[in-house]
This record gives structure tokens, sequence and C-alpha cells, in this order.
């Protein structure tokens, strides 16, 4: 190898999940990223969402959660921070003007902060709440918050291919937050349909998932 | 003095709102940045009872803040926060990893904090009586009590989250006062020590004096 031959970035990634978060952890947002701009990458495993993580993983990311991302000396974990540092070094992903660049980080902050929380909150309740007499209350509460957000997404997006005229880490996020909403969220709005299908048939996220489902295995217990 | 109606720089908030969300508005936010920095900004203010049919065009979820910042318009607080920060090393620090832990910990605060703290308004604020809530409620609390003890942890012996002051902890702090009226603050001393830090800061004693003095009782609903 010629010296002076940058480290490739690596990510962390579990080894193992339960059965209700396999496909859907967020070292996949990242690996699609990477994967849009041809940059290759290793993975490093760690072993499962509810495992003890040791404290210098911890020290590196203090929720103990998947992905943390090394490049060099440099240290990122969150994956909206580490896309946005991605993304900073190739406009594929970030508009280099500020206008644009201001749009595609607000759709992705938006995807983060005002739709993927009311999509994982009805998953976790499906999960927490299995058997409970709580479930379906919490279900039918939680629901209109869900369905409010999609319809006004659905109006947002309209007939375009991708929140803005260009594909951005925007669509990254907002795509993989989608996919995992239940299909009867997302029956009633065509568009945002198409949207999530348009987004996953990309090579770049085809390529991810295989990486990601490589690398790991259903089989985590739920905590007792 | 930030509030200056000649600014070009202009952030959209609500000229009323109900007594629980006063001082708790997310313009609050990109407010407390500039309050930090000195920088001047124009208050655009929006009806929250009516909201005027072209705001969804600036905000899918009819929400506020916006910010236009002469001609470049962001939606979502974080979008915002980082748009600002960007222009001042006292928000964002220059230095690569310093920058990267700022990121970082402002994705915590909007994706790995406030999302749990979301299922707590539903269970405390807009469900608070029923059978559910009381059943939900203590599985959730303890969830939110594992991930609040970590980031007590994490901020060990330091200041700030990343030691100094940036816009990391204008996220993150605006988060934490969401759950200090259920308790989960003073229950994590270092945690609690370093939200009143933030909150002594007279920029954010500004900035929500900004927030409070725009709402107008002539704005709110007529009454019943």
């Amino acid at each position: 190898m010629a010296t002076g031959a940058r480290a490739l970035p690596e990510i962390t990634a579990y080894r193992s999940v339960p059965e209700f978060a396999f496909g859907r952890i967020k070292d996949i947002r990242i690996r699609w990223a990477l994967d849009e701009i041809g940059q290759p990458y290793t993975t490093r495993l760690i072993g499962g969402i509810f495992e003890d993580k040791a404290p210098a993983y911890l020290a590196d990311q203090p929720f103990g959660q998947v992905p943390v991302y090394k490049q060099g000396d440099l240290i990122l974990f969150e994956s909206g921070s580490i896309l946005i540092h991605i993304a900073e070094a190739d406009e594929r992903l970030l508009p280099r003007d500020a206008k644009g660049r201001g749009r595609a980080i607000s759709w992705m902050v938006a995807a983060l902060n005002s739709v993927e929380p009311m999509i994982q909150t009805l998953v976790v309740l499906t999960v927490k709440g299995q058997g409970t007499d709580w479930l379906a209350g919490a279900m039918e509460a939680a629901k209109p918050f869900a369905e409010q957000r999609l319809a006004r997404l659905s109006q947002a997006l309209g007939e375009r291919d991708w929140l803005e005229e260009r594909f951005s880490i925007g669509d990254i996020v907002m795509i993989d937050v989608l996919r995992n909403a239940s299909p009867q969220l997302l029956t009633p709005h065509p568009n945002l349909d198409a949207y999530v299908a348009r987004g996953t048939a990309r090579p770049a996220f085809q390529s991810a998932m295989a990486a990601h489902l490589a690398d790991c295995a259903v089989g985590e217990p739920l905590p007792a | 003095m930030p509030v200056n109606p000649d600014s070009k720089l202009e952030v959209t908030a609500f000229d009323w709102v109900p007594d629980f969300a006063r001082g708790f508005v997310r313009d609050l936010r990109p407010r407390w940045a500039c309050e930090e920095i000195g920088l001047d900004y124009a208050e655009h203010l929006i009806s929250a009872v009516n909201r005027p049919a072209d705001h969804f065009l600036f905000q899918p979820w009819g929400q506020v803040p916006v910010l236009n910042d002469g001609g470049i318009r962001l939606f979502e607080s974080g979008a915002i926060l980082l748009h600002l920060a960007e222009k001042d090393a006292r928000l964002m620090p220059r230095d690569p990893q310093a920058r990267a832990n700022t990121l970082a910990w402002l994705f915590a605060a909007y994706n790995s904090v406030e999302p749990m703290l979301f299922e707590l308004g539903n269970v405390d604020i807009f469900s608070t009586d029923e059978e559910w809530a009381k059943l939900r409620r203590p599985s959730l609390i303890e969830f939110i009590q594992g991930r609040l003890g970590r980031l007590n942890d994490a901020i060990g012996e330091k200041d700030y989250l990343t030691g100094e002051f940036t816009v990391a902890d204008i996220a993150m702090a605006t988060v934490l006062r969401e759950a200090v009226e259920a308790g989960l603050i003073a229950e994590q001393p270092r945690l609690q020590a370093y939200l009143d830090r933030c909150l002594a800061r007279p920029a954010f004693q500004r900035a929500l004096a900004a927030q409070l003095a725009a709402f107008s009782e002539d704005a709110g609903p007529p009454a019943a």
C-alpha cells in the first residue's frame, strides 16, 4: 500500500439484534451515504442493543448505541452528525450553495426530530406493550401524531421525486425513517409509498442494506 | 439588542400560545443563539390559532420557528441552530474534533433525548387522566431515567457537553427543560447542575423574556 494512503472510515454496527429491530438499525443510513459516493469503509461489530457496553465504548457513544464513526483521528456519534460530516465532503449528498444546504439539512432534522419520533414510538409501544393493558390506549393516542406528520409530509412532497430538486442526506434519513412505518400509515399516501420505493431501489441503498444484513443477525433476546 | 425590526435575519414565532407552552415554544432556541453572539434578528409573529396558509410552504408541520436569513429559508430548530452556529466560533468551534463533538451532541439532543420526552408529553399532558397512561408511565419513566443517567455520566465534571459552551448546549438544555416538571432532572445531580448553569446564562434569560414579550392576550382564541 502506498505510504500516505488515508485510512478508511470505520463505523460500528451490532452483531445481533432482536427481531423487532432487524433491518432497522441506524448504521444503515451511514452505509447508504458512503455507498452513494463510492467511499469504502470498514465495520467494527459490537454486541447487541441491550448488551452492557464497555466503558471505552460509552466514552465514544454516551448512550451505547451505533453507529460510531472514526476517520483517522476524528470521531463522531449520532447518525445525523455523521451524515453532515460525510456530506460536507461531497455535493452529491449536500448542495454547496447556502440555500440548498439549508433546505437539505432542514429536511434531515425534520426526519430525525419531527417524523422519526412519532413512528418510532409506535414501534416501541408495540414491542414493550405486548400483552399489557395499556397497549391499545397508548397506540390510539400516539397514532394521530404519526398520521398528521405523514399527511403533511405527503403534501410537501407532492409530485416531486425527492424532498427538494436533488437527492440529499435529507432523503436518506426520511426514506430510512418512512420504511420503518407500518404499511397502514403509508397506504393513504401513494406518493410517500412511491418515494420510499424510489429511494430503496437506489443501488446504494441496496448495497448498504446487503452489507448491514451480512453483519447483523437476529437473535439478541429482549431484556427481561 | 438582538430583537431589531430592521434586521435581515427574521425568526418566525407565535403571537399567542396557551399558558402551558409559554417559555417552551421552540423559537426560544434561535433567539438564545442570537443572544449569545449579539446577532440582531427581526420577529415575524404569526397566529397559532389561525396559521396563515402560506406558512405551510415554509414549515411542513405549520410549526415555528422558521428562519429567513436574507432569502435563505430554514425550518426545524435544529437546522436553524446549525445555520446560526456556523456564523460564530462561540457557538461552533473551528477545531475539527471540537466541531464534530458539537454536531454529535446537538443531534443527540434532537434524536436521542427529545424523542423520549415527546412520548412523556403524550402521557403527562395530552392523556393524563386516561387509565392506560397511568399504566404506561412507569416503564416509560424507567427508560427515560436510564438514558438521562447516561447523559449525567457523560457530562461528568465538565461544565458543558463538549467542555466549552456551544450550540449543542442550547439544544440539550432546552430539551432537558421539558423533563423538569416530571422531576426527572432533579434526580441526576450533574444534569441538574448543568441545566442550572445553562439557564443562568444572561443570553438565555434575554431570549426567554423576548419570547414571553411577543405574546399578546388579544391574539388568543375568542373566549368561550
